[in-house]
């Protein structure tokens, strides 16, 4: 009893819910109303607005609408609904902060996969990562520099001063400097990139321009004009500060509306890997399901009668009416020679053997 | 001109050729994605091969939550798409032929994707390149299509035992010559 109530929970009309038309109006009005506010106290009600900067804040806005079209529209698909509903239910087990650290920080599994793809990639990721922790609170005001007194920039973070650094001191330097050393990061991550898309012949086989290269193109054009306007800057006497800085600016923007529908989607998608593995683990641990030939444990119990009810709603249905099962609840081996017995008319999946020699080693 | 991969049961030698013609393809990365199966292991020495047989409406697609699973123009099924595979192994259990491989390590599944650097420019797959008694053919659609004249009698005594697939698949099987009915025994 306590199962079924755990798995259909009650509708409560909620007040705040019904004030909208659709989710995709209540995300947006949630999440523009929330930095708004946030805004607000950051910039002391906005008396330290960076106008510079407003036009990333324009562009944040049309991504937002882009990422909850888009999220909300692939949110909607059977399989993927599953995985994030039963994902968020169990979003705090005791796991899931190693796992969110290997999947979404150290990309533990992009190791995995070769030290050449892991480095190309934490350059790429953590070099937009750091770009956007720098950015975005210094457009929405989450963080400014005054000087209140001549040679010392005293931090504020959300209205608060945090700290008053020396100007010529190495950690404002680093403060100035921390888009440039991210923007290099990237170029080093894209070069990396984009040598492998060259070389590597699987790559070559599937890549398309429009979906592997224009994001990797487009990070590198955002980040040499950004490189190009400290140039400028420094070397220049800001020469070419205004056109490029348009530049750059418009090259952001152009580069958050494409986020969400493209190859970069899957940054703001990732976290879905760390549900999946609590989805596995958790009802791995509940219970297994059993090979209904060899009585192996291969998949929870859960997601075996998932993945049927997901094909259902494609009205695909695997059972097998004369043999009584349907075919997600067979072990991979045994749902192959399950299959050879289909072809031969020999149940060659009742014969208790180990499947021989699959892993063409002789 | 189209090509398909077209499987010959019957003539399946068991060499495992065509495993090893896998490991060799561009982007494998030494790991076959295919299987050759021992028909009745303790008795015969009746080997058949089983591959992705490339669904037209793919089960594994369709349980993705994260379309990863690409359809490529060819019709080919391709493996999951790295930037987007989430780990959940829904395909795997979803597919009804056990086709697709996980790794644990890489959070990554992997799977048959017809060669597709080859395929897609017409060169057939690395293993009906290699296979060498013809079980793995690569041929149009009117060479296919003349094998099946040639297996089906439809003289109403001969049929198959039963139904052999679960949906339209792009790779084409026939069956063992016996099973079909035709003359030929062995």
């Amino acid at each position: 009893m306590a199962e079924t109530a755990l798995r259909k929970p009650v509708k409560v009309a909620h007040s705040y819910n019904g004030a909208f038309a659709s989710k995709f109006a209540k995300s947006m009005f949630t999440t523009v109303t929330l930095l708004v506010i946030l805004s607000f106290i950051g910039t002391r009600m906005f008396t330290h607005v960076d106008l510079n900067l407003y036009g990333y804040m324009v562009g944040t806005f049309v991504f937002l609408g882009g990422f909850f079209y888009r999220f909300i529209a692939w949110g909607e698909r059977p399989p993927t609904k599953i995985i994030i509903t039963k994902g968020i239910k169990l979003m705090f087990r005791k796991s899931t902060p190693k796992t969110s650290v290997e999947h979404l920080a150290t990309y533990k599994f992009i190791w995995n996969r070769g030290i050449y793809r892991w480095t190309q990639h934490v350059m790429l990721g953590w070099g937009c990562i750091l770009s956007c922790l720098v950015t975005f609170p210094l457009v929405f005001g989450w963080m400014y520099f005054t000087m209140d007194e001549g040679g010392y920039y005293t931090v504020v973070a959300m209205g608060v001063n945090v700290m008053t650094v020396d100007a010529d001191g190495i950690i404002a330097f680093f403060f100035y400097n921390a888009l440039n050393f991210t923007a290099i990061m990237v170029i080093i991550g894209v070069c990396m990139a984009l040598y492998r898309r060259l070389k590597n012949m699987q790559a070559r086989a599937e890549q398309k321009f429009m979906y592997d290269f224009l994001p990797l193109y487009l990070l590198l054009f955002i980040s040499i004009t950004g490189l190009i306007l400290t140039f400028m800057n420094v070397f220049l006497h800001g020469a070419g500060h205004y056109a490029m800085s348009m530049i750059h600016q418009y090259s952001v923007v152009v580069t958050l509306i494409y986020l969400p529908f493209g190859k970069l989607a899957h940054i703001p998608f990732r976290p879905l890997s760390v549900f999946a593995r609590n989805y596995r683990e958790h009802y791995g641990e509940q219970s297994m399901k059993k090979c209904k030939v060899c009585g192996d444990e291969f998949v929870s119990t859960e997601q075996s009668q998932d993945v049927i009810n997901v094909l259902g709603t494609n009205e695909m249905d695997f059972t097998m009416e004369k043999d009584g099962f349907n075919l997600a609840e067979l072990c991979l081996p045994c749902r192959r020679k399950y299959r050879i017995a289909r072809f031969s008319g020999f149940a060659t999946h009742e014969v208790k053997t180990k499947e021989a020699n699959q892993n063409a080693k002789g | 001109m189209k090509k398909r991969l077209y499987i010959e049961l019957e003539n399946c030698i068991g060499c495992r050729s065509c495993l090893a013609a896998c490991t060799q393809c561009g982007g494998h990365e030494q790991r076959n994605r295919n299987y050759v199966y021992d028909v009745n292991p303790h008795v015969s020495r009746q080997t058949m091969p089983l591959m992705c047989l490339h669904c037209e409406n793919p089960a594994c697609a369709r349980s993705c939550p994260a379309q990863a699973i690409q359809i490529h123009e060819t019709g080919a099924v391709l493996s999951a798409l790295v930037e987007k595979c989430i780990g959940c192994q829904n395909c795997t259990i979803a597919c009804p032929y056990g086709i697709p491989k996980f790794d644990e390590e890489e959070n990554l599944m992997y799977k048959c994707d017809l060669c597709i650097d080859r395929t897609k420019d017409g060169i057939p797959p690395m293993c009906a390149s290699v296979c060498p008694s013809n079980t793995l053919q690569w041929l149009t659609e009117e060479e296919i299509e003349r094998k099946q004249q040639q297996y089906d009698l439809d003289n109403g005594k001969w049929v198959t035992s039963m139904p052999y697939l679960e949906g339209a698949t792009n790779v084409k099987v026939n069956l063992p010559g016996i099973l079909q009915g035709t003359e030929k025994l062995f």
